[in-house]
């Protein structure tokens, strides 16, 4: 299987929580993983939803869901995946405009 | 069995809720709370021991320590149970919100260090409330000892008001007196009661 390099995330976390805590513990995941962005989405009464960015070299998608999961987070979905030897970004097609 | 990481990731997890404010503040309430009911215990059975003619040392000291030991069990059982329940209120409310199970979770995990952090330092309120009644054990005369035992008391409360005075800063004379007084009012209810004085 291909390596994954880039992993966005739509996940939820309780307000105790930080982003600081749930980016510190996915980066210290392991080598495959170089960088991690967290960002606050929306903010509720216990609950906040977060939107992660994992980029690496060889992102372990089941240490990522292991290691939100442990610290109390939820994954809602799979936002984006770039695998393969280099990063691709999403193209732009006519229907984006629309 | 346990490994040197275990054992660096327990005390590790450990000093992390340690370090958690809400954590310090109820364990700070348990223990002084249980630390005045246990001094102003001690102060009552010395003065009631001596106010009622008892001359062995000795036996001050086996009727505080037995008051003692049941005041800790208490301290540590009682808070022991009600942080379980307050904890599990809390993860289950936030199971709610999630809509997930978080039994296996850090957030579970922290919350029982912190129970279990909670329960010690309130056993340890008691452990420093029956200071008073060892002053029995250094074969000073009976009304010595006694009076010994009562300043002891005395002091002892005044620095939980001392010590409280620095979480709320406020003077921590006024603090300190203010609990102190309750000794005070301790003793004058024993002297003037039926038998006392």
């Amino acid at each position: 299987m291909s390596t994954v390099r880039r992993l966005v995330l739509d996940m939820m976390k309780p307000h105790e929580l930080t982003i600081v805590d749930i980016a510190d513990a996915v980066a210290d995941i392991g080598p495959g993983v170089n960088g991690v962005n967290a960002v606050l989405i929306e903010t509720d009464r216990q609950v906040d939803n977060v939107k992660l960015t994992v980029e690496g070299d060889d992102v372990d998608f089941q240490a990522v869901e292991t290691r939100i999961t442990d610290m109390g987070g939820t994954i809602h979905s799979i936002d984006e995946v770039v695998c393969g030897d280099r990063t691709i970004d999403e193209s732009k097609t006519p229907q984006d405009s629309l | 069995m346990f490994g040197p990481s275990e054992i660096q990731s327990f005390f590790r997890g450990y000093a992390a809720v340690l370090e958690d404010e809400e954590v310090r503040a109820i364990s700070r309430r348990y223990f002084i709370a249980n630390g005045f009911d246990m001094t102003l215990t001690t102060l009552g059975v010395v003065l009631g021991a001596y106010l009622s003619g008892v001359g062995s040392g000795l036996t001050v000291v086996k009727v505080a320590f037995g008051a003692g030991v049941g005041l800790t069990t208490s301290a540590v059982w009682s808070v022991w149970e009600i942080e379980r329940a307050e904890k599990r209120s809390e993860i289950r409310s936030l199971e709610n919100a999630m809509l997930t199970d978080l039994s296996e979770t850090r957030l579970r995990r922290r919350r029982r260090r912190g129970q279990v952090i909670n329960a010690l330092a309130s056993g340890l309120g008691p452990v420093v409330g029956i200071t008073p009644a060892l002053w029995y054990l250094f074969g000073l005369p009976i009304l010595d000892a006694t009076i010994a035992s009562a300043v002891w008391a005395l002091c002892v409360l005044f620095v939980f008001g001392v010590y409280m005075s620095r979480v709320s800063n406020h003077s921590w004379l006024i603090s300190g007196i203010r609990m102190a007084l309750a000794g005070v009012v301790v003793a004058f209810i024993n002297l003037v009661l039926p038998g006392g004085g």
